[in-house]
């Protein structure tokens, strides 16, 4: 329901303002924003500078001094300012040289095409949104970025290098992603784990409509050849909430068209039980495997996403 | 089923209202793209089925519900066969046809008769019909049957009559035939006919059908004409005993119309010879009365009739009626003079015209043959004096076999001799014989005016212009009637029966001797209707159909045959207690009474009133025989059937609908209330 997209865009906002966190982050900003390699400058540089004016002084301005706290981490590094302000656990971690390859992964089935509300952000759009931003920031950290797009199959791929012009070419390739086809999310971690040649952070970005059976294979593919993976869960409200007003609903499967009537006032519970569910399962593989996850809607602001990538790249 | 205000099943187009609605909105269900069927296929089906399931019910009862209100408001009925299951026995119906003269009207008996048949042909097959025909009386013409086939016979054979209407004995037979045949289930009477007004006194209504008996009426002259003009009586004395009539006729003539009718022409018939005609103008409901006097008889009984030249009604247009010329029989007076020459006066007076069945002999007592007595039929014994002897032995024995006998009490007569003499016979008993003092005189006081003997004077209280100077006290025996008595209230003129005769007993002179009543103007027409009421026989000129009177017996000592006015020999004849004939005259006109001497007449006319064709009120008439049973109206059951009106209101099915209909909606609210939608359960992100 919009007042309760718009409350929690809200409560994101408030918190993103709480932090310092420039409202250009939001999705629906970007969304104006035509070019991505604008965009992504003007969202990690705002996030920068937000950062910068943050009571998290002290940083490194790289952050990349910040990692989620995993259980079995040495709590002396365990960051309590930042606690108190996120109610989230940070482990704050000396910069590192990395010279990180950084293989963004996005996930453009059909089911990406998908916005709740009309002339909303697609899951699509803000995968590119994020992506191009975690790539702006990458490539400012002099990390190699590269960009492999996936449906039923992978149909982009853009070798992680650290060149000049080669930004523009990662851009580009974003820019002209199209959605379509169905999901085969576990393969294409498997045909990335077996093209990767040199470790790196590999980060996902997909709605996830997978098994988390067959994730975890491919999960532990990747971190078998030591790439650090950081999921981004990237769903529309509408498909945690299924709030749907109608009383009766045709729906249709955005990648293979089938129809289902429903009543969604009969579905909903069940429908978010099973999300519910879904997303637990996702969470427990990916930390069973030590990949972070993230889940995001694409009505909420980049910055967390940016921040929880910030702190992957610190390394553990 | 039938339905009372079947308009309302228009309503039932309401119920396509929801599953149109339904429809529609199923039809148009917003197509929207989603990624996540993955998930909305994993919800169980049954939980979608259980709710569709639920809506669906939701959706009957409210349709239910709704037929219910709708079918109600059309207050339904079921029809003869709903019926016959609910009720314990089947339907019993009384038809009662109208055979009263009224119904002679052209073509109305006939179209009755086919009303009737229509009746029978509605009625259901297990129905038990009885057909009753009336007028003032009834007939039953079937018992109650099935027969349908049996039942029209029986109509076809109905004929209308010449009677009066009388409605209330028609239902009281119908009444009856319920209760003969103990008949259960549902009970109706239909009656057909012009119901007309002179057929039912509401004011003496008193008979009340049972309240399980429906009343319909279904009126066959509705919408005729109603005039008509009627001879309805004739007042004449049946019989006199000289040639010339020189009493009066008086003919009622009566307008039943409410404009004015005429002139028509009245024509006074004796055996069938115009004698005299009268032009009668008539106003409107006007009731004249047309006098004839002054006319010549014929020995014997003249056949007499007034034809009124109306163009009408015919039946009411002629009366009959006959007028006898008589022999006059033989009387004696007997006083105490060998010459008679006491009853100067008396002779004198019964001499004196009048018209008297008697001529007149005078005796002496000692010159009368009491062997003789026999041969006359009024003895008169004028103050005779008569001791115990042969004589008044043979007056005893005249009076019982029949005799009629008038005593006048006065000087000559000693009380205890007489009391010996005539004591059998005599009204009263002598006491001793007052003599009043020079001057003195006593009048005769409580006079019974109503008697015969006074109607001449019609008037109470004292005699006019009669003194008595003496009379003789004495004491009314038992079983005896005083007619007048003197001023000290000793019986006067006192009157009894003896045996099969009559006495009549004055306790004072006919002559001069103790008053000077021969000398006063009451005189004459005193003696000579005392004459008259003991000697005259009573005879009426005329009969009023259906009433029985008496036909006497020949010289022979047989009843006579009796042909009816329209020629047919009469059947089945009724005898009286003394052996005479008892006749019921059943159409107008003379009937012909065959002796073996000869042959008589008896006139018999139709009921005057019966021609006023004036309807009565039919709401009235019904309530006053059904008590205001609101089931009951001349609409009802004009084809012969319960009214759906009828069937409604007492199968009442209404209300259960509306009862059930709300039963309904309030489980259709305890459902709804189930249904709502469960509240969402946030997801933490």
């Amino acid at each position: 329901m919009w007042w309760r997209r718009d409350k929690k865009a809200k409560a994101a906002e408030a918190e993103s303002s709480a932090r310092g966190v420039p409202r250009f982050l939001d999705p629906e900003v970007l969304a104006r924003i035509g070019s991505l390699e604008l965009l992504a400058r003007a969202v990690v540089e705002g996030f920068i500078a937000g950062l910068h004016r943050s009571p998290f002084t002290g940083f490194s301005t790289e952050f990349t001094e910040y990692r989620q706290y995993h259980p079995g981490d040495d709590l002396r590094y365990l960051d309590w300012r930042l606690l108190g302000r996120t109610d989230r656990f940070f482990i704050k971690k000396y910069r590192a040289d990395t010279n990180a390859q950084v293989t963004l992964l996005v996930d453009t089935s059909g089911s990406m095409r998908y916005a709740g509300a009309e002339g909303g952000v697609t899951k699509l759009q803000y995968a590119q949104f994020l992506a191009a931003a975690l790539a702006h920031l990458a490539a400012r950290q002099q990390d190699a970025v590269g960009l492999t797009a996936f449906g039923r199959e992978v149909h982009t791929h853009v070798p992680a290098l650290n060149r000049t012009g080669h930004m523009r070419t990662i851009y580009g390739r974003l820019s002209t992603l199209e959605a379509g086809g169905e999901t085969r999310l576990a393969e294409a971690l498997h045909l990335t784990a077996d093209r990767l040649t040199r470790r790196g952070v590999v980060v996902l970005i997909s709605d996830f409509y997978e098994s988390p059976e067959r994730l975890a294979g491919a999960f532990q593919h990747l971190r078998f050849r030591g790439h650090d993976v950081i999921a981004f869960h990237v769903l529309d409200p509408r498909e945690v909430e299924f709030d749907f007003e109608d009383s009766l609903l045709l729906l249709e499967d955005s990648e293979t068209a089938e129809q289902l009537p429903v009543l969604p006032a009969v579905v909903a519970g069940g429908y978010r039980q099973r999300v519910n569910a879904h997303v637990e399962a996702l969470r427990r593989t990916c930390s069973a495997n030590h990949v972070d996850y993230e889940l995001v809607t694409t009505d909420r602001p980049l910055d967390f996403a940016l921040f929880s990538f910030l702190s992957r790249r610190a390394g553990r | 089923m039938s339905f009372l205000n079947p308009f309302f099943l228009l309503g039932l187009a309401a119920l396509a209202a929801p599953v149109l609605v339904h429809l529609v909105r199923r039809t148009r269900a917003r197509q929207v793209e989603f990624p996540a069927l993955y998930f909305v296929r994993q919800v169980p089906q049954r939980t979608i089925r259980r709710r569709t399931l639920r809506d669906l019910l939701l959706l009957a009862l409210r349709c239910l519900a709704l037929l219910l209100v709708v079918f109600a408001f059309t207050r339904p009925y079921f029809t003869s066969a709903g019926r016959a299951a609910e009720r314990e026995g089947v339907r019993s119906t009384v038809i009662v046809l109208d055979a009263s003269l009224s119904m002679r009207r052209a073509g109305l008996f006939e179209e009755a008769k086919r009303r009737v048949d229509a009746l029978v042909g509605e009625t259901a097959p297990d129905e038990r019909v009885a057909l009753l025909s009336f007028g003032e009386g009834y007939e039953v013409v079937s018992q109650f049957t099935t027969d349908r086939n049996a039942l029209r016979a029986a109509l076809a054979g109905v004929k209308v009559g010449f009677e009066a209407t009388d409605y209330e004995q028609a239902l009281r037979g119908a009444e009856a035939l319920f209760r003969e045949s103990k008949a259960s289930g549902a009970k109706r009477v239909l009656v057909v006919s012009d119901f007309q007004a002179t057929g039912w006194d509401a004011g003496r209504a008193t008979f009340r059908l049972p309240s399980d008996v429906r009343l319909a009426l279904i009126d066959v002259a509705a919408g005729r004409p109603e005039s008509n003009a009627a001879v309805t009586n004739v007042e004449a004395r049946g019989a006199v005993y000289g040639q010339k009539y020189t009493d009066k006729v008086a003919v009622h003539v009566a307008n039943f119309a409410d404009e004015e009718r005429g002139p028509f022409t009245l024509d006074f018939q004796i055996n069938e010879q115009t004698v005299e005609k009268r032009e009668v103008r008539l106003a409107p409901r006007e009731e004249k009365v047309v006098e004839f006097t002054d006319f010549n008889l014929g020995e014997g009984t003249n056949r007499c009739a007034l034809r009124l030249r109306a163009d009408d009604f015919a039946p009411d247009n002629d009366f009959y009626f006959t007028l006898r010329r008589e022999s006059p029989a033989k009387a004696l007076i007997i006083d105490g003079s060998a010459r008679g020459g006491d009853s100067f006066y008396l002779q004198s007076a019964l001499a004196a015209g009048g018209d008297l069945p008697f001529t007149f002999e005078v005796r002496g007592a000692g010159a009368v043959d009491p062997n003789a007595l026999a041969a006359h039929t009024l003895v008169i014994l004028n103050d005779a004096g008569l001791a115990p002897g042969p004589l008044s032995e043979g007056v005893e024995r005249f009076v019982e076999a029949g005799g009629r006998l008038i005593i006048a009490a006065g000087p000559h007569t000693r009380s205890e001799s007489f009391n010996r003499a005539l004591g059998r016979v005599a009204p009263a008993n002598l006491v001793e014989a007052v003599q009043l003092q020079r001057g003195e005189t006593v009048a005769m006081t409580a006079l019974k005016s109503s008697h015969p003997v006074f109607e001449v004077f019609n008037e109470g209280g004292r005699m006019p212009a009669a003194r008595v100077y003496g009379y003789q006290r004495g004491e009314a025996r038992e079983g005896a009637s005083v007619l007048a008595s003197f001023e000290d209230g000793s019986p006067a003129l006192v009157e009894a029966g003896a045996g099969a005769g009559r006495v009549l007993m004055y306790n004072s002179t006919l002559g001069m001797a103790w008053s000077d009543l021969p000398l006063s103007p009451v005189y004459l027409p005193l003696v000579q209707q005392m004459v008259r009421y003991l000697g005259e026989r009573e005879v009426s000129a005329w009969h009023r159909l259906g009433q029985a009177f008496v036909v006497e017996k020949g010289t022979e000592g047989q009843p006579p045959a009796v042909d009816t006015p329209s020629g047919a020999r009469l059947k089945n004849v009724n005898e009286a207690k003394g052996g005479e004939l008892l006749l019921t005259g059943r159409e107008p006109g003379f009937y012909r009474l065959r002796y073996a001497a000869g042959y008589d007449f008896a006139a018999v006319n139709v009921e005057g009133r019966e021609g006023d064709f004036a309807k009565l009120n039919e709401e009235e008439f019904l309530a006053a025989f059904t008590g205001g049973d609101p089931s009951a109206s001349p609409a009802a059951d004009a084809r012969g059937r319960e009214s759906g009106e009828e069937i409604e209101a007492r199968q009442r099915a209404w209300w259960p609908l509306l009862l059930a209909a709300l039963l309904l909606l309030a489980a259709e609210s305890v459902l709804a209330r189930r249904t709502k939608v469960v509240k969402t359960v946030g997801m933490k992100i």
